[in-house]
């Protein structure tokens, strides 16, 4: 039999109508199970008069009240330390784990036991797979093996696949670059921020990663990875293939993955989850084409079962059909465009970071950046702040160029683009925290929109 | 044998299903008299043969209760 392209090519490439009974069946399945184990989650479906029997079409699923991270946070807040959310006693969970705090003040913790974490790493496999990872490779984790879920899914997804896992907890940058070269890595899972770290460092070292083995970079962990600019450098610094994935600690895993087709996003994996697309003041869904904020119901994690969790990313779904590899998984186009909570209105314009970062991008003597947000006097400003490690670099045509394509993206909005010392920048090895706000808040909100 | 589906497993499918069925009722029924070697290799090899049963649209019992 010939190689498949698919993880389960029959999954992946069942056809809509079957695909959406198969999520009917497993969603009915998933509510059961909340309903019988999770006092919580029981009493959330009696206030909203839905049983699993009372779930007929997939658009039942809107009668369930969305569930928000806050009212995640309060439940582990008022029944510490893992909340009310686990349908099984922690006793039996066989790991801990929690968000890197993207959001928030402190981290959402969750359990999961031994077939939660086959699943997480199965879910991160049809990623592997679908960017043709296979078992001759070796594949390098560039990540710390901490308390944050992370890539520690990558991990046993490599094992399981039967790769040569090389993985990098407690080494230096320079050290992880030095290791991945000599170890013949042919593939390198990090978040696109720490990948263009570490090209950095290899340009220091006098390492040409282009010249090495490396052939694919399998990103995850910040909006930017489906960015084209962001792929296009990465992949010019490495000499390697891009693919983007994306996932969340609520549910475990990843949640989509992008195929070796680069639709110019990422499909998501529609047989292991319901993934809902809604206005993010309303709730309401939103069409094909229309950005919106994810909800998503997993079928996969039993230990903490996740119905129409709000994830606070922003996407723009587009159909299966705009990718020509054959699966039926929806797409993301654009991977996570930003996050809802990321959104900054400066004098009346939103600015989203990944925006910024797409354009800043394409100015490849740009070494790092930071969006620094400040009120000078009454006033709202936006200043880019960018190292140019050439010294010869034309630093007036850089910083006013950039400043003009930033301007003329957002409506007129005036940049201010500023040359900082190289190396000044705060480096970042998981997501990267590149927007400071400093504003003062001045007079009503209309009052500053209108200034 | 077919799946929730209504789709037919060829044989290869069946088998596989079968070895979950039986290693599933062997750590059911014989789980504590099971040397701790056996006992818990039992139980990630069933966490893992879970994955293909629940891949084959056949929606396995989650398997807590019995330690995976």
């Amino acid at each position: 039999m010939a190689e498949s392209r698919y993880w389960n090519p029959r999954r992946e490439t069942l056809p809509r109508d079957q695909l959406e009974a198969l999520q009917l069946r497993k969603l009915r399945s998933v509510l059961a199970w909340a309903q019988a184990k999770v006092p919580y989650q029981a009493r959330r479906l009696q206030q909203a008069g839905v049983t699993p029997e009372s779930i007929r079409t997939l658009d039942d699923l809107r009668r369930i009240p969305l569930f928000t991270r806050d009212e995640w946070m309060e439940g582990l807040e008022s029944d510490p330390p893992f909340g009310p959310l686990s349908a099984v006693p922690p006793d039996l969970a066989i790991r801990y784990h929690t968000t890197s705090g993207t959001t928030g003040r402190q981290p959402i913790r969750a359990l999961d036991g031994m077939k939660d974490w086959e699943w997480i790493a199965e879910m991160w496999c049809y990623g592997f797979w679908a960017a043709g990872i296979r078992p001759s490779d070796r594949v390098f984790i560039a990540f710390s093996y901490g308390g944050f879920i992370g890539f520690w899914g990558a991990h046993y997804a490599a094992e399981k696949i039967g790769c040569m896992c090389l993985p990098s907890g407690g080494m230096t940058t320079e050290r992880r670059v030095q290791y991945l070269v000599e170890m013949g890595a042919t593939v390198v899972c990090t978040t696109p921020t720490y990948g263009l770290r570490m090209a950095q460092e290899a340009q220091k070292l006098g390492i040409n990663l282009a010249e090495s083995p490396v052939r694919l970079l399998l990103l995850s962990g910040e909006p930017g990875g489906s960015l084209p600019a962001t792929q296009r450098l990465m992949s010019e610094q490495w000499g390697a293939e891009v693919c983007d994935t994306a996932g969340m600690t609520e549910v475990g895993t990843i949640v989509m993955f992008e195929c070796d087709g680069h639709p110019g996003g990422m499909h998501t994996i529609d047989d292991h989850y319901i993934e809902e697309v809604v206005d993010p003041k309303t709730g309401e869904p939103v069409g094909y084409g229309e950005i919106g904020e994810r909800v998503v119901t997993s079928f996969g994690r039993g230990f903490i079962p996740v119905i129409r969790y709000r994830t606070g990313d922003l996407v723009r779904r587009v159909p299966a059909s705009t990718c020509t590899c054959g699966r039926t998984f929806d797409i993301y186009e654009g991977g996570i465009i930003g996050r809802v909570d990321d959104m900054k209105v400066v004098r009346g314009t939103n600015v989203y970071p990944s925006s910024v970062e797409a354009i800043v991008r394409e100015f490849r003597e740009v070494d790092e950046f930071q969006i620094y947000l400040y009120t000078d006097g009454i006033r709202d400003e936006i200043e880019v702040r960018i190292e140019l490690p050439d010294p010869a670099a034309d630093e007036v045509a850089i910083t006013s160029a950039l400043s003009r394509a930033l301007q003329n993206a957002h409506g007129g909005l005036n940049f201010r683009v500023r040359r900082v010392e190289s190396g000044s920048l705060p480096r970042f090895e998981l997501k990267a925290r590149r927007l400071v706000d400093e504003r003062r808040v001045v007079g009503s909100a209309d009052e500053r929109k209108a200034l | 044998m077919q799946n929730l589906m209504g789709d037919q497993l060829n044989e290869p499918q069946q088998r596989l299903v079968a070895c979950y069925e039986d290693l599933k009722q062997v750590v059911e029924r014989h789980g504590p008299d099971l040397a701790p070697y056996e006992q818990r290799n039992a139980l990630k090899a069933l966490a893992a043969l879970w994955q293909i049963v629940n891949g084959l649209d056949l929606d396995p019992d989650h398997l807590y209760d019995l330690g995976a």
